[in-house]
């Protein structure tokens, strides 16, 4: 058991060459250089796509104005095309309502793509458990940062871009079909499964005592005899 | 019902409290005198139709009217030099729980006379409807949908009455009646699945912006049929 | 009583008739006969993901080529059942509720709310108290209205003002902090009384930014309230009459630009606003510019009203000493036995109230702000909670204003009315 045996590739790397091409073995000379140059590109370039909805919105615009300034992270230009976007920021409550209008944003968007959930709101439905509050987007959309806070302060904001920057960075071209593939049967579905949404959105803290009516009655889900509206 | 507060952990377990049936807040001086002109107005000119009034918080004065004759009750309150409630500032709907009867308040005040009142009608369960004031103040007709949105309340000749703060087909009911628990009826996977079913631009096709007379009933697809439509 | 009306003299543009309707369309051709086109109307659908709609709204617009036959708002993208929620909350365990609002002004939601309930327990809150509110609910007056100005004047392609209105905004996320812990999310406020009391030094920063606060605004001012753009953008566009104004249920400057001088602090005063020496700017077209210039100039009167309040602020409490209302001091807790038990009590069973109902109205930076609570006997949290938001009913009038108007009027129509959708969808 030589060290060729621990590189990817099983050692048959060096016999490749150093010219090797994608996909072929692990990584190479050319392939990382070529992964620095697109990397450094794509992460100090990035295009923030702000799906701002409340109070993270204004903290949004506070760190993208003069004082906390994302534009020397090269996020100028706030897109508010999808099509135009590398990341969303999806900074705020979404309430079910929104959650088609979040999703086919999402989707509208090409690949590479990223997702931060600014906010206790967008990463778990914060303050408000309640009938109308999608509980974390990433049931909805794939998340890659999450950024905490109440609002976040623009500088939270900024270490969260900064951590998608770092994300970037350790990405490789020559995993590009691995990370990059999105099914297009798949859109405009939920993010998560059902038995993973139940899981995360479970009640937890104050909400699991909040289920009682005011009637002493138990909640139950509706029976095809209630006469409920449609 | 309760002669001492509950405990915090108690209440938060107990959810909403439940009112005391025998314990009514109204009709507590029926044939009291007021210093508010227009109580002695309604009185001299409506009699019965004035289920009483009283006096809270101090200087406010809330007059309970048949909601049989509320519309009689408005025009006169609008349009009587005497009284000239010109503006309406809001209409909303409290729903004490426990069978009791949801009531429709109405805040009023004169701009010409300085002077606010508070008309509340009381709606037996059974009976959730009462007459739209929309023709005299166009204020109520944003706030009137409000209330059916949220209370179910029915308002006759309403012009356009549909829900406006929840999805237009949402199916689980009412969500201010103190029977709708908190985190909804349906699970999350159920909302987060009907959430992105919706099509948001399904109901606003050229014809259906006219306003129309009914409540609009719009029936959700069930799963699969909206499947096949995508 | 001073007089209520602010007149400027500016040059209007004669060719745009003040009846709601341009009298020139610039994209009609007046000399040509046109053919007999057979035309539809077409739908186009502006949000709820867009940036001038200021939030998360969508409006539904029949268009006739550029011009608005008909827009219908849909909201509800952003409800979050703070009503609800209330019922589950003790009285002041819903203070950092009203702050995730109105965003935009937090402390006048912070404020609204306790003054309701308050009222409604028959609580009189100290001298000290009630100037401190003043002071807070002014200063986020001049919050709101400096970022409804970045953003409108955003929306119309003037990029400056919002970064200096911004700017200004950073002093006093500063001043929330240092007064609150947070910039936004203040929760400053209590059932009797305020969180804390005012720091060291924090009056001092008020006057700082008081003093340098006006220069921005005229530079601002210069940029704008002249500029033949803006008002060739803003005068005309959106016209409400005064009677359809108050029977539509507008308030705030949104009714004072149409002409009617209501404005709750001076029709329904609460905290002695009656004392304090300011005027109220009342327009007369009821067009975009008179409510350009008259939230202008609201910032100019809350500027004096704050100088009136720090000067006449009184040393003392700042909680009202009722151990049945307002937390003992740490001190006391831990050294004496009632304040340990009061502290417990109003911690775990809150505060109970007398049966009845309280509908507080005050002015907020977007119009009347009513907050209404149904208590029960003894009862700790509410029986109902309703907040009456002004840009509710603001935006329900905007089928009506922007009605024969162009799709870009209807964008300044809609940044005109200073709507917070945090506060509409609720």
């Amino acid at each position: 058991m030589g060290l060729g045996d621990l590189l990817p590739g099983g050692g048959t790397q060096r016999s490749e060459g150093g010219l090797g091409g994608f996909g072929a073995g692990g990584p190479t000379f050319l392939t990382t250089k070529i992964d620095w140059v697109v990397n450094w590109g794509r992460r100090n370039s990035l295009w923030p796509m702000p799906f701002g909805t409340a109070c993270c919105a204004i903290e949004m615009m506070a760190a993208a104005a003069s004082n906390f300034d994302l534009a020397r992270f090269g996020m100028e230009r706030m897109s508010f095309s999808p099509r135009q976007a590398d990341v969303l920021i999806c900074a705020g409550r979404v309430p079910y309502k929104l959650a088609p209008v979040l999703r086919r944003i999402w989707d509208q968007m090409p690949q590479p793509k990223w997702c931060v959930s600014m906010g206790a709101c967008a990463s778990s439905g914060g303050v408000f458990d309640v009938y109308s509050m999608v509980q974390g987007i990433d049931t909805i959309v794939p998340v890659d940062v999450y950024v905490p806070g109440c609002p976040p302060r623009p500088e939270g904001l900024i270490y969260g871009l900064m951590m998608i920057q770092e994300k970037i960075r350790q990405e490789s071209l020559a995993k590009h079909f691995e990370h990059r593939a999105e099914d297009p049967a798949r859109v405009a579905e939920p993010e998560a499964g059902e038995e993973e949404i139940v899981g995360l959105t479970g009640p937890f803290g104050n909400s699991t005592r909040q289920e009682k009516l005011s009637d002493g009655g138990v909640v139950r889900a509706p029976d095809p005899g209630d006469d409920l509206p449609l | 019902m309760t002669d001492r507060p509950f405990s915090g952990l108690d209440a938060v377990e107990r959810g909403p409290l439940p009112s005391d049936a025998s314990a009514t807040p109204s009709t507590a001086s029926l044939d009291g005198t007021s210093d508010h002109p227009s109580v002695a107005g309604l009185k001299g000119r409506f009699g019965d139709a004035i289920q009483g009034h009283r006096l809270t918080a101090g200087d406010q004065t809330v007059v309970w009217v048949d909601p049989s004759r509320s519309l009689e009750t408005l025009t006169w309150l609008k349009d009587d030099p005497g009284q000239l409630y010109d503006m309406m500032s809001d209409v909303t709907g409290v729903d004490y729980g426990n069978g009791r009867p949801v009531e429709v308040v109405y805040q009023m005040f004169s701009t010409t006379h300085k002077r606010a009142l508070r008309v509340r009608c009381k709606l037996p369960l059974d009976a959730l409807e009462i007459d739209s004031v929309v023709g005299l103040w166009q204020s109520a007709n944003w706030l009137e949908r409000e209330v059916y949105d949220l209370f179910g309340v029915t308002f006759k000749g309403h012009p356009d009455l549909r829900r406006i703060l929840m999805p237009q087909d949402y199916a689980e009911g009412y969500p201010l009646r103190k029977d709708f628990p908190l985190r909804g009826r349906f699970t999350r996977a159920e909302q987060t699945r009907r959430a992105l079913a919706q099509d948001v631009g399904r109901f606003y096709g050229a014809e259906e912006l006219v306003e129309g007379g009914e409540p609009q009933q719009v029936f959700a697809k069930p799963a699969s049929e909206a499947g096949e439509e995508r | 009583m001073a007089t209520r009306t602010v007149e400027l003299e500016v040059g209007r543009n004669p060719e745009m008739v003040i009846d709601g309707r341009p009298a020139l369309s610039p994209l009609r051709p007046f000399d040509v006969q046109e053919p007999d086109l057979g035309t539809e109307e077409m739908l186009i659908n502006i949000g709820p993901q867009h940036p001038a709609t200021h939030g998360v709204l969508r409006l539904i617009c029949e268009l006739d080529g550029e011009t608005v036959m008909s827009v219908t708002p849909d909201i509800g993208f952003l409800h979050s059942s703070f009503e609800k929620l209330g019922e589950y909350r003790t009285w002041n365990q819903i203070v950092p509720l009203t702050d995730r609002m109105d965003y935009l002004a937090p402390l006048i939601y912070n404020c609204a709310y306790v003054m309701a309930v308050e009222k409604l327990m028959g609580i009189e809150v100290t001298e000290r108290c009630k100037v401190v509110r003043v002071i807070c609910m002014e200063l986020d007056r001049v919050f709101g209205h400096l970022l409804w100005l970045g953003t409108t004047a955003i929306d119309v392609g003037a990029f400056t003002p919002f970064l200096y209105a911004f700017q200004q905004r950073e002093k006093i996320y500063e001043l929330h902090e240092s007064l609150t812990g947070a910039r936004i999310t203040t929760s400053a406020t209590r059932v009797g009384g305020m969180m804390a009391d005012l720091p060291e030094g924090w009056l001092d920063g008020l006057l700082d930014f008081l003093e340098e606060f006006p220069k921005t605004l005229a530079e601002i001012d210069r940029l704008l309230t002249g500029n033949q753009i803006h008002i060739g953008r803003t005068q005309g566009v959106g016209v409400i009459g005064a009677a359809d104004a108050i029977n539509c249920g507008l308030t705030g400057p949104n009714l004072r630009a149409a002409g009617v001088d209501y404005d709750v602090r001076k029709d329904r005063p609460y905290y002695d606003y009656e004392t304090y020496d300011f005027e109220v700017p009342v327009g007369e077209h009821g067009d975009c510019y008179d409510r350009y210039l008259c939230r202008m100039e609201e910032m100019r009167q809350s500027v004096r009203i704050l100088h009136q309040a720090m000067a006449r602020l009184p040393a003392g409490p700042i909680n009202v000493e009722d151990p049945d209302i307002s937390l003992p001091s740490k001190t006391d807790c831990m050294s004496d036995m009632e304040s340990m038990i009061h502290h417990f009590k109003l911690i775990t069973e809150g505060i109970p109230a007398p049966e009845g109902d309280c509908y507080m109205a005050i002015e907020g930076s977007k119009g009347e702000l009513g907050m209404y609570v149904v208590a029960e006997e003894g009862g700790t949290k509410p029986v109902r909670w309703r907040i009456r938001p002004p840009s509710f009913v603001n935006l329900s009038v905007i089928p009506r204003l922007a009605e024969g108007h162009l799709v870009s009027d209807l964008i300044m129509i809609n940044a005109s009315l200073d709507i917070v959708l945090g506060e509409i969808d609720r």
